[in-house]
């Protein structure tokens, strides 16, 4: 069986390889970028199941960087990782077409869970188109 | 009852109560002072000036009145002199001496002289050796000789002569008028006593009030009529020499000067009659002459001394009420600016507190993550010791315990500064209360302490939020236990009661432990206060408790004394205010609400 695709963008690099070492060891293959123009890129060149997004990053923020994707792959099932102070833009992102959010800190097992049921949807869409 | 803990720190400040009570009696004064000076005072004298001058025009117009009364009553007496003497001018010009001898005819010109009124007592004619030559009259005078009195000797020389009043020959009081005829060198003297009856009716009969008086002296100060009080005819008057010295006058008669002492002040006009020369005095009691302008003048005065009395009565009482409404605007005004100082201190730290939160939890999310893979690190150790596996996961849950505790201050924190997710649903709250009660029951009971319920049934369910709520009971009830600590047993008093006035209900939780120290007191809703040990508590609780009721539209107030216990009373009002709750409705996504229940 395929296994998911995921692309990490946040601008906390410690976390971002962090996520990459647990996600991989769980089945997962990870991308990771830093920032939000190099993952507008990479969804342009690539195709991912789906995109763990920060949402505070200096530059492109998540939001802006959000759009982007959504426009270039509109498939594509984001989940957003925000601070407790910034719950605003979380619903903003779900209003654009996300598929979750979640607020740091965030355990593996809830990032975990979460994923797997945004890769679900994504197949069953895929399904249906 | 506005954050009774506020105004209950206020009164401990005894200097600025001190400073605004004078102030108050400060203004109290200025008050009165700007009353009196722009009312009380004017009126005053303007009153005052109106009576001074009133006064003193009133009697320019009663000494006026009474100096016209002297000269009328002279005019009337001059009057009456000359028309007598013209009467005898007359007789003794129309007819012959000769004539006037014969028997008779004398008669008949007294007769008609006293037609219309009997003016005079007799009627003589004397030659002018002073002899009478003919007579009419009631008094045996025919052979009297008058040649030595006072009266022919002035008579010859001037020719008309009015005289003073003398007894004479007949002893009683009488004057006598008298006109001579000459022819050649012969004399003729037509003389008549006045009747003297009708004479002193013209000026005694004068009645001014019940102390005026009339009466006429001649120049050496000898009465010529009975005056109505002291005095008869032919007596001294009873008048100060010197006072009479010019034609006419008036003046008043100071009762100590001039030995006039038996009378009270008089006020007193004169004139002098030209022929006879007699004064005519016209006399009243100063009093009575000025009683009605004195009557109206007290009136007045007394008016206007009442008016005066009421206006200070008025202005003191309305400077009263004023002070006090200005007294209670600036308590409030007081309670206001504390509140507000309160509120942004309150505003400020939760902008911080939600920025401290949000950095933290970066590092946080790193710390846990790198925990994680630590984990999956030793998991996946080929040859490692199964102890030291277990020692460093016992290390690594340790760490994830205390990440775990500083998410959970960032969740209060942004609690706090109200970034977190509000539920509205209907409350029941005393099952609320009771459920809160049934969680904390294991705690309190291990320290001994018991609850006490007191609550009113038929507390109608209302909207509010009631997570949030428990929240609240539940950092109160924790506080009263631990508030416990060192003491071997306690109680925890819950109450209930719907407060109609104020639509709402009131929850009341007492506790019988140590109490808060009054300066803490002011402290206990500040962010990060705590008396607990390092590590116990947040300092958090009581400032979330503080703004969620606030954000319910309530109110929260606390007395507390050391040693004895502390009383938390909470207002929640039935219909809590809509927009607090709209900006959070639509946080309840159900993935948001897993997250933090995590």
């Amino acid at each position: 069986m395929k296994r998911p695709v995921i692309l990490i963008v946040d601008d906390e690099e410690a976390f971002a390889n962090n996520l990459v070492k647990l996600m991989s060891k769980r089945g997962y293959d990870i991308v990771t970028v830093y920032n939000g123009f190099d993952a507008v890129n990479m969804v342009g060149e690539k195709e991912f199941d789906v995109v763990i997004l920060d949402m505070k990053m200096p530059g492109m923020d998540g939001i802006a960087t959000l759009r982007e994707i959504k426009k270039k792959a509109p498939l594509v099932e984001v989940v957003i990782l925000t601070g407790h102070g910034s719950i605003e833009s979380g619903i903003e992102g779900m209003q654009l077409g996300a598929f979750d959010f979640l607020m740091k800190p965030v355990s593996i097992d809830d990032l975990q869970e979460k994923v797997s049921e945004a890769y679900l949807r994504k197949q069953i869409q895929r399904e249906r188109s | 009852m506005k954050l009774k803990h506020q105004a209950d720190i206020s009164t401990n400040q005894s200097h600025p109560v001190e400073k605004w009570r004078e102030r108050y009696s400060r203004l109290y004064r200025k008050f009165i002072f700007l009353t009196m000076v722009c009312s009380v005072l004017p009126l005053f004298l303007v009153g005052w000036g109106i009576y001074a001058y009133y006064t003193g025009f009133s009697k320019i117009r009663i000494m006026d009145y009474f100096r016209t009364q002297a000269e009328h009553h002279r005019e009337v007496i001059e009057l009456f002199l000359r028309e007598r003497t013209s009467d005898l001018q007359l007789a003794l010009f129309t007819h012959s001496p000769d004539f006037l001898q014969q028997p008779g005819n004398l008669r008949r010109v007294f007769s008609v002289m006293n037609q219309s009124s009997s003016f005079f007592t007799d009627l003589g004619l004397i030659d002018d050796k002073g002899n009478h030559l003919a007579y009419i009259g009631p008094y045996d005078l025919i052979d009297k000789n008058y040649s030595q009195t006072f009266w022919f000797k002035e008579v010859m020389k001037k020719g008309i002569y009015i005289s003073d009043m003398f007894t004479g020959f007949r002893n009683a009081p009488h004057f006598i008028i008298a006109v001579t005829r000459i022819e050649g060198n012969r004399k003729w003297i037509l003389r008549a006593s006045v009747d003297t009856e009708y004479f002193r009716s013209l000026v005694e009969n004068v009645k001014m009030g019940s102390t005026g008086e009339v009466y006429l002296s001649n120049i050496d100060g000898i009465l010529q009529t009975t005056p109505r009080f002291g005095g008869k005819i032919m007596e001294k008057a009873p008048l100060p020499k010197g006072f009479f010295d010019q034609e006419s006058g008036i003046g008043i008669l100071e009762p100590d000067k001039n030995g006039w002492k038996s009378f009270p002040r008089q006020l007193v006009a004169y004139t002098w009659i030209e022929n006879p020369r007699w004064k005519l005095v016209v006399k009243q009691n100063y009093d009575e002459a000025f009683k009605e302008v004195n009557h109206a003048n007290r009136a007045a005065l007394i008016f206007l001394h009442f008016s005066l009395l009421i206006i200070i009565v008025v202005t003191v009482i309305s400077t009263r009420y004023i002070i006090k409404i200005i007294k209670r605007r600036d308590e409030e005004t007081d309670i206001l600016n504390k509140q507000l100082v309160q509120v942004g201190k309150l505003a400020s730290l939760g902008e911080l507190s939600a920025g401290v939160a949000h950095e933290i939890n970066n590092p946080l999310a790193i710390i846990l993550t790198e925990s994680q893979v630590m984990r999956d690190t030793i998991d996946f150790a080929p040859n490692m010791d199964n102890e030291v596996k277990n020692e460093l996961h016992a290390s690594l849950s340790q760490t994830e315990a205390q990440v775990h505790r500083c998410s959970i201050i960032t969740q209060n924190l942004l609690k706090y500064s109200r970034r977190s997710k509000s539920r509205i649903d209907m409350v029941n709250l005393n099952a609320s209360l009771e459920e809160v009660i049934r969680l904390m029951d294991g705690k309190a009971k291990g320290m001994g302490i018991q609850f006490a319920l007191d609550l009113e049934k038929n507390i109608p369910p209302f909207r509010s939020d009631p997570s949030m709520l428990q929240q609240v009971f539940i950092n109160l009830i924790n506080n009263s236990i631990d508030a416990h600590e060192g003491k071997p047993y306690g109680m925890i008093s819950i109450g209930t009661r719907t407060d109609r006035q104020r639509d709402g209900v009131e929850v009341n939780i007492g506790d019988t432990g140590s109490g808060i120290s009054p300066e803490n007191l002011e402290k206990i809703f500040d962010p990060f206060f705590t008396t607990k040990e390092v590590g116990k508590g947040t300092g958090l609780g009581l400032s979330i408790t503080y703004s969620t009721i606030k954000r319910m539209g309530g109110d929260i107030s606390v007395r507390s004394t050391v040693g004895k216990g502390t009383q938390f009373k909470i207002f929640l009002p039935f219909n809590p205010p809509d927009d607090v709750y709209e900006n959070h409705e639509e946080l309840t996504s159900p993935a948001l609400t897993n997250n933090i229940r995590s």
